[in-house]
Order: C-alpha cells, then sequence, then structure tokens
C-alpha cells in the first residue's frame, strides 16, 4: 500500500518509501569457530546490559534461544557468563530451579516448565563463517 | 523459644570448585573444611553432594541439606529437643548441636550461635531537615570499596504444604508470621531476633521442594548496588533487582548460582516485636517491590562534541 500524508502547507502527498525493517534484520553474533562443541555462548546484541540469547553447539547442531525461561517469563538461565549446559554438556539448563532442556529442540523436559519450550532463533552463516541471529524476535514483550 | 535466627546453611552439590568460587567472588571467606563465613562467623558450606557427613536430600533432589539455626544458650537448645522429641527423633551430634526434620522433610540443626558481635557503621546518610549522619569531610563514595555479606540473613524454602510448614515453626519452635502473601506464604520471625524474616515459605508443587534462595545482609543499600554491580562484573547472572521490597522493607539484589537456586544480597530490613500486626496481600509485581531497576553497563553522557566513533 503507498502511504500518504499532508505536507505543512495542506497539501496531500503521496510517496512511494522505501522502508527498511531494522528489527527484521540479521546481526552478526561471532564466528563458528567462536563455539567449540558441547558449548554454549551468550550474547547482548541490543546493548541491555545482559545477554539477551544464547547459542549452543553440539555436534553438527546449532541453536540459538532467548535467555528466557518458560518457568518464570522474564528470567534468565546461566549461572554465570555462558554457563547455559549442565555440567555433562547434555542439556541446556536453567539455574533459576533447575529446569532442563532438549538442545535440539529447545524442549523442556523436566523441572517445574516441563512440556515447554524456549523461544528458538533464526541463525544464518555466512560463507566465510560468520554467525548471525535474526533480531526480530529478540525484543518482544520479554524485555530483559 | 531463643532462636536466633539461621547459622549456616549446608549444600551438598556437583560441582564444588563452582560453587566454591561463587561464594569467594560473592563476598564470603573461605575458612577451610568446606565453610564459607560473613563477618559474624554466619556461613555456607559447600561439600560434595555425596559426601558422607550430610543429611539425606530431598527427594526432589535440591542441593540444601540442611539448615542449622543458632539459638542463644543450652536452655534453649534443651527446650527444643524436649519439643521436637516428643514426636520425632532428635540426634544430639558430638559438637552438641541437635539434629532433627520438620514437619516438611527439610533437615534442621540447632546449635549455640557461632554469631560473633560485629561493631560496623551502618551506611549513613545526609538529607536536609536531619542531623548529618557523615562527619564533615567524609566522602561516602569509594570505588575500591569491597563490601562484605555482614550475616546470613534468611532462606526461602519452596514447600508443598505452606499451612503445614508454618504450623511447624510458629507452634513448635515459637516463629512468628510478621507479614504474609496469600497466594504465597508467610515471612516468620524468630523469638531471637526482631528481623522482619529469617524464613519464608511460598507453596509450589511438591517435586520442587527445596531452597529458593538465600541470602546475607549488607551494611546498606550502597553495598547491595555495590556488591551486586561487582558480581555482575565478574560474569554472574543478575536474576531480579536491584529493588526494594515492601514487606520487610529490605533492598534486594537476586543472582542466579549454581547452587540450585537463587543468591541475594540484601540491606536495611525493617525489625518488628511482638506488637506487630501481620499485614497481608496477594504477591504480585506491585506488592512485592516499591521500584526494580536492572543493572546496565556503566555509560556516562557529556557536553562537546560526540564521541569519535570507534
Ligand atoms: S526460572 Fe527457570 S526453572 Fe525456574
Ligand atoms: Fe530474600
Amino acid at each position: 500500500m503507498v502511504p500518504q500524508w499532508w505536507s505543512t502547507t495542506g497539501e496531500r502527498i503521496t510517496k512511494q518509501f522505501n522502508v527498511i525493517v531494522l528489527t527484521n534484520s540479521f546481526k552478526k553474533l561471532c564466528h563458528i569457530d567462536d563455539l567449540k562443541d558441547g558449548t554454549a555462548l551468550g550474547f547482548d546484541p541490543l546493548a541491555k546490559g545482559q545477554d539477551t540469547l544464547f547459542v549452543v553447539r553440539q555436534g553438527p547442531v546449532l541453536r540459538s534461544y532467548k535467555n528466557d525461561c518458560p518457568h518464570w517469563p522474564g528470567s534468565p538461565m546461566a549461572w554465570r557468563k555462558n554457563a547455559y549446559l549442565t555440567s555433562d554438556g547434555a542439556h541446556i539448563a536453567c539455574h533459576g530451579h533447575g529446569a532442563r532442556f532438549d538442545i535440539e529442540s529447545g524442549l523442556c523436559i523436566s523441572g517445574p516448565c516441563d512440556g515447554q519450550s524456549l523461544q528458538s532463533l533464526e541463525l544464518k552463516v555466512d560463507e566465510s563463517g560468520y554467525l548471525y541471529v535474526r533480531l526480530e524476535h529478540l525484543s518482544g514483550k520479554t524485555d530483559i | 523459644m531463643n532462636i536466633i535466627g539461621p547459622d549456616a546453611l549446608v549444600f551438598g552439590v556437583e560441582n564444588v570448585k563452582d560453587c566454591e568460587q561463587y561464594l569467594i567472588d560473592y563476598g564470603l571467606d573461605s575458612v577451610g573444611d568446606g565453610r564459607f563465613e560473613a563477618l559474624d562467623g554466619t556461613s555456607i558450606v559447600v561439600l560434595p553432594k555425596d559426601d558422607a557427613s550430610l543429611p539425606p536430600a530431598l527427594p526432589t533432589g535440591n542441593m540444601l541439606r540442611k539448615t542449622i539455626y543458632g539459638v542463644a544458650d543450652q536452655n534453649t537448645l534443651d527446650a527444643i529437643a524436649g519439643e521436637l522429641g516428643t514426636d520425632r527423633e532428635v540426634k544430639v551430634l558430638d559438637d552438641g548441636s541437635l539434629v532433627a526434620n520438620d514437619d516438611l522433610g527439610f533437615t534442621l540443626g540447632f546449635q549455640i550461635t557461632v554469631r560473633k558481635a560485629i561493631d560496623l557503621p551502618a551506611e549513613t546518610v545526609n538529607a536536609p531537615g536531619a542531623a548529618p549522619q557523615r562527619p564533615v569531610n567524609v566522602a561516602a563514595a569509594d570505588p575500591d570499596a569491597a563490601p562484605k555479606p555482614r550475616s546470613l540473613s534468611h532462606v526461602v524454602y519452596f514447600v508443598p504444604d505452606v499451612a503445614k510448614g508454618e504450623a511447624f515453626y510458629t507452634q513448635r519452635l515459637g516463629f512468628r508470621c510478621t507479614d504474609r502473601f496469600t497466594n504465597a506464604g508467610p515471612f516468620l520471625r524468630p523469638a531471637g531476633t526482631q528481623d522482619h524474616h529469617t524464613l519464608f515459605m511460598i507453596q509450589t508443587p511438591p517435586f520442587l521442594q527445596g531452597c529458593e534462595h538465600f541470602t546475607f545482609h549488607m551494611g546498606g543499600p550502597s553495598e547491595v548496588m555495590q556488591a551486586g554491580t561487582r558480581f555482575v562484573e565478574k560474569g554472574y547472572e543478575s536474576f531480579w533487582g536491584p529493588g526494594r521490597h515492601i514487606f520487610g522493607s529490605n533492598w534486594f539484589w537476586y543472582f542466579n548460582s549454581p547452587f540450585g537456586c537463587h543468591v541475594e544480597y540484601d540491606a536495611d530490613m525493617d525489625i518488628h516485636d511482638d506488637e506487630w500486626t501481620a499485614r497481608e496481600a496477594l504477591s504480585s509485581e506491585d506488592t512485592s517491590q516499591i521500584f526494580l531497576f536492572q543493572h546496565r553497563d556503566k555509560w556516562f553522557p557529556s557536553g562537546g562534541p560526540p564521541p569519535a566513533k570507534e
């Protein structure tokens, strides 16, 4: 649809906009080599002062989720920078009250939010191996 | 019964090293045998979860294994042993302390308190209309200050039956309810302290039973902020705060931890005596805090031209 508005002189103006939807863009996080197998890294791409998402790598599986536990939305999950996994590296853990999540699906498999899922974020890797996340879903209502 | 408050919390953990480092970074002093002390000698004890000296874990696997209360004297210990001995086993350990379970399955210890008298000034404030609290020429803000936790303040339990828990602590051990969240549980104060609460219970499904958080008193709100900022800068994950509660008026800042519970810094809690009438409210964003802030990275605005781009 072509937007219309009134100019300061009262004349009606019709103009074609070239809209850049910034929130729809991808943001560079790190290089794929920064992410060792069996580990997770937290990121704060919106400069909130606290990591709002994390990326986890398990073999060929690469996933990104919001740092936001479904048990109590708004709750960050790590206990220390990048400490998102159980000590054996087999699951994602929320260190609030011990919920465990499947790394590949984000599904909670034990704990107070059993059956609920982490909010996954879309990742992209470019030709040089840089990892990007889609920001669109990051600035939702759970503003941590 | 002259129970003063928690002297120590004993945890059985998976990653001893992580937990130890966490408590040191939090500001407690390692004094050996897994004990990490605040300035008044109250402590957190960290042991490997299969350590033979630990009481059994709750069926939920929560890492809190024992809550040890400090009491005034041997008479109080005898009174507790007499009271609890009527319907449960009360063990006397070699050090003279008692061990018994509460009605919810938490293992409790009772000992003549290890709390040392500490003589430290509270945070001071200068305000128009009041006499200055800080002498002239004394600066309050010290970027190099390293505030230390002073005293183990309170522990919060997730419990499957709040009414049963409250009945045990009030009827058997002489705690009083100072305030209550209708849909969560009571804030409880034992007879030997005026602190608003040393125990708070929250009703949850049984599989969550355990410690929800513990906290140490700091010297004032600035110390909560400064210690919390230091903790964030060390890479620890802020959970809730800084802010100020309404019931108890305590300033708070909660963090995630490797103990399977939250760990808090608190300061400036209300004190009460038996004349106080408990208030009651539904717990919510509005009733649990008068304000809530969120940490952000340090930043400052200045005059002049915009800063050069990196
Ligand atoms: S906030 Fe994650 S398990 Fe409770
Ligand atoms: Fe608290």
